[in-house]
């Protein structure tokens, strides 16, 4: 980013950052202060508690320095509120949230993570939180920030104010936005932006482009009508799926012969003219074929199967609909055909021909047939009761075995499993938790979590916490790590990259360092011998 | 409540028109008819089509995504089975471009409004138009007013629904999908008044 600063610079509200703040992360190109015309009443951010508004700053986006206190107090309470509302990750409510919250809104002004999509010409597009057309204000304030910075004939990517960060994200006409006062890293949250403008695109494709052409007070709102679980859905994935910092996808595990029955019967669909055929549970992918010289990204997959499972209709009936793969081409429609087989199981068939309609429910129909007589479907059922890698079951020494990925232990049902997990707090050596991505598959694999990991707030915050890590791994800045050890009150996490591999443990605290290491070998080994199990090996579609 | 439907007069003379993918007529008493519905979003065509297929009403709304397709098969009273292959459109306006794609083939078009929605009903009228300058010259349509049952709430009376479907020759019927009233009889009347205005080998299996 430094190199960089003098197309891109990155202004830095040096007066709000409180000593000791955690800013390594983000090294700042030019301590530049962002000298803007105060409005508080639209601002947003302006102090709520009367006379914390300080004006010495004057910029636009100002943040109150509240008591320490109060601020652990409310960080309490925020924490309260979310596992009250969810304490699983199956009970996450989908769509908007506090529709009724508009800018003036005290509850709206905390909320930790904002989201704006928005036009050139300052029009709402889509806010996580509250109602777009009574955002219009603040939508007005942000592209204001934004021409005002493009006018000097610079961009602006980042303004840092406190604990809060605004990222900016420039596409033509459209402007996305995150204030954030999450501590996740600049390039974890610019890559959450690039992933919401995928999903827009996914809805519209890049077309929606000439609408602003032709007009530029074009309002976009009625266009993404209904879509609001499908961009939630999105945002919560970021605290909890992998695949959204990784740009890899993850396979349910299955047994070889299964997962190549799968495959196969995949495949001649493919040959019959289908652009992409893809068996998926859930976000994980069963099988997946891509027609000759076709390519499908992984964040392709992760939008794709994000707005497929978000979207409620997809599970009443077959369905055929048109879809923008960003990554594959952004300017056209696909046409999917979209099937569930049970309330997990569902088949994606993505052809150029829009009258393939019929053809493809015959496919599907073949398609089914021959995963019912293979038990492929019985076998993800399965699959998805034991579940992925424990950390409890990894081998003392390297072997391969005939189970289940490896486990020893008795079936998932018996109470036994429970009593032993139970007091064992993790895996060997303190490690808690793994996540294992092939470079060359462009696939990961990540553990199920273990207990001492068990609440949908601890899981969220190791999420964050490997973001920081990967980021850090791939800082072209500091340049290409291949190790990093580091240890905090939570966890000691290690990261281990290689050409092949990347690998990020989570241990115990107190976990010893060098035990640690071996473990994450052990960890690489266990990998190797079930590799065939876990990634969907041979004949990948991946490449660009 | 005003549940009733009507009939307008049109000589179904001449209607013939190609016979297409539908042809191969091995028993006369079997018949298909494809069907779209189409209207704004929200009026409760999927509410409709899962009540006439499952029997179910889910009131929490599922907001369609491209376009669903399901079929369902009854007898009528002179024992001839119909078959119906429904297209539930999404009503969301970005998808009214793609529409086309899923009425192209159907024989029968079920335009839905919500009898307490001035919107919708301007809507519908907008989708008539469009089928009127692009569909098919042979596509039979129905005006179907939803959500009868909040009565309280009408903000559309019968005689309009009543007197814009005749003046397009159009079947015009008042549904509710919650109570799930006149919704058979929508589907049933559909193929009585399509039979009426079709040649009978177009439907035919």
């Amino acid at each position: 980013m430094a190199s960089s600063q003098s197309e891109d610079r990155e202004i830095d509200i040096t007066t709000s950052i409180e000593p000791g703040s955690d800013i390594t992360w983000v090294r700042t190109g030019s301590e530049q202060e962002l000298d803007l015309p105060s409005s508080p009443s639209s601002s947003g951010y302006a102090g709520e508690g009367g006379g914390s508004t300080s004006a010495t700053t004057g910029s636009l986006i100002e943040i109150e320095h509240e008591e320490e206190i109060e601020q652990e107090q409310m960080r309490i309470q925020n924490q309260i509120d979310e596992i009250s509302i969810s304490d699983s990750n199956s009970s996450w409510i989908p769509g908007k949230r506090h529709q009724d919250e508009d800018d003036g809104s005290i509850s709206w002004r905390k909320r930790k993570k904002h989201f704006f999509i928005l036009s050139n010409s300052g029009k709402p597009i889509y806010s996580r939180y509250g109602d777009e057309h009574k955002l219009a204000g603040f939508s007005a304030t942000l592209q204001a920030i934004v021409s005002f910075v493009e006018n000097g004939g610079d961009s602006v990517k980042l303004v840092r104010a406190g604990k809060h960060q605004v990222v900016f994200l420039v596409k033509g006409p459209i402007y996305l936005v995150c204030i954030s006062s999450t501590e996740e890293p600049y390039e974890s949250l610019r890559g959450q932006l690039e992933l919401i403008y995928g999903q827009m695109l996914v809805i519209l494709t890049k077309s929606i482009n000439k609408c602003f052409e032709r007009n530029s007070k074009f309002d976009m709102t009625p266009l993404l009508g209904g879509t609001d679980t499908v961009f939630s859905s999105l945002i919560h994935s970021f605290s909890w799926n992998p695949a959204t910092f990784l740009h890899a996808y993850t396979c349910l595990p299955l047994s070889y012969a299964t997962r190549q029955a799968a495959g196969a019967v995949l495949q001649d669909t493919a040959d019959s003219g289908v652009l992409f055929a893809t068996l998926m549970c859930r976000h994980k992918v069963i099988s997946l074929v891509g027609a000759q010289k076709a390519s499908l990204h992984p964040d392709d997959m992760l939008l794709l199967a994000n707005f497929v499972m978000s979207s409620e209709s997809f599970r009443t009936s077959e369905s055929f609909s048109p879809v923008c793969l960003p990554r594959y081409n952004p300017s056209a429609f696909l046409y999917a055909y979209i099937h569930y087989f049970d309330d997990d199981t569902y088949l994606m068939l993505l052809t150029t021909n829009s009258d393939a309609f019929y053809h493809l429910k015959d496919c599907r129909l073949r398609i089914e047939m021959v995963l019912l007589k293979s038990n492929v479907l019985s076998e993800v059922q399965r699959s998805l009761l034991d579940g992925g890698m424990h950390v409890e079951d990894l081998p003392p020494i390297p072997q391969s075995g005939t189970s289940h990925l490896g486990q020893h232990t008795l079936p998932s049902d018996s109470p036994e499993r429970f009593k032993e997990v139970n007091h064992v707090i993790g895996g060997p050596a303190g490690l808690w938790h793994f996540i294992y991505r092939s470079i060359y598959l462009d696939q990961y694999v990540s553990s199920e979590f273990s207990s001492s990991i068990s609440t949908r707030q601890q899981q969220k915050r190791l999420c964050r916490a490997y973001q920081k890590l990967f980021t850090s791994m791939h800082d072209k800045g500091i340049g290409p790590h291949k190790t990093q050890f580091r240890r905090d009150e939570n966890y000691v996490l290690l990261c281990w990259v290689t050409q092949d591999f990347e690998l990020y443990a989570a241990f115990d605290p107190l976990a010893d360092k060098a035990l640690a290491i071996k473990t994450c070998n052990r960890v690489c080994q266990w990998i190797k011998d079930v590799e065939n199990e876990i990634f969907l090996l041979g004949a990948s579609p991946f490449s660009w | 409540m005003g549940c009733g439907s009507s009939f307008p007069d049109r000589d179904s003379g001449q209607l013939g028109r190609p016979n297409s993918e539908n042809g191969g007529g091995q028993d006369a008493k079997n018949l298909r008819v494809k069907l779209v519905l189409l209207g704004d979003s929200g009026v409760g065509k999927s509410c409709i089509v899962l009540r006439f297929v499952r029997g179910q009403f889910d009131p929490t709304s599922k907001v369609t995504v491209g376009a669903s397709f399901l079929s369902q098969t009854i007898a009528l009273q002179d024992s001839t089975t119909v078959k119906f292959e429904i297209w539930d459109t999404a009503g969301q306006e970005r998808y009214a471009a793609l529409a086309p794609l899923y009425y192209r083939g159907a024989a029968v078009a079920v335009i839905v409004y919500d009898i307490t929605s001035p919107e919708s009903f301007s809507k519908a009228q907008y989708w008539v138009k469009e089928l009127q300058k692009h569909g098919s010259p042979d596509i039979v349509m129905a005006l179907v007013g939803n959500k009868a049952d909040l009565h309280e709430k009408r903000e559309v009376a019968v005689q309009d629904g009543m007197d814009y479907s005749e003046k397009n020759g159009m079947f015009f019927i008042e549904t509710s999908a919650k109570t799930a009233d006149n919704i058979n009889e929508l589907f049933e009347d559909m193929v009585n008044y399509a039979t009426s205005r079709l040649p009978y080998d177009v439907l035919a299996v």
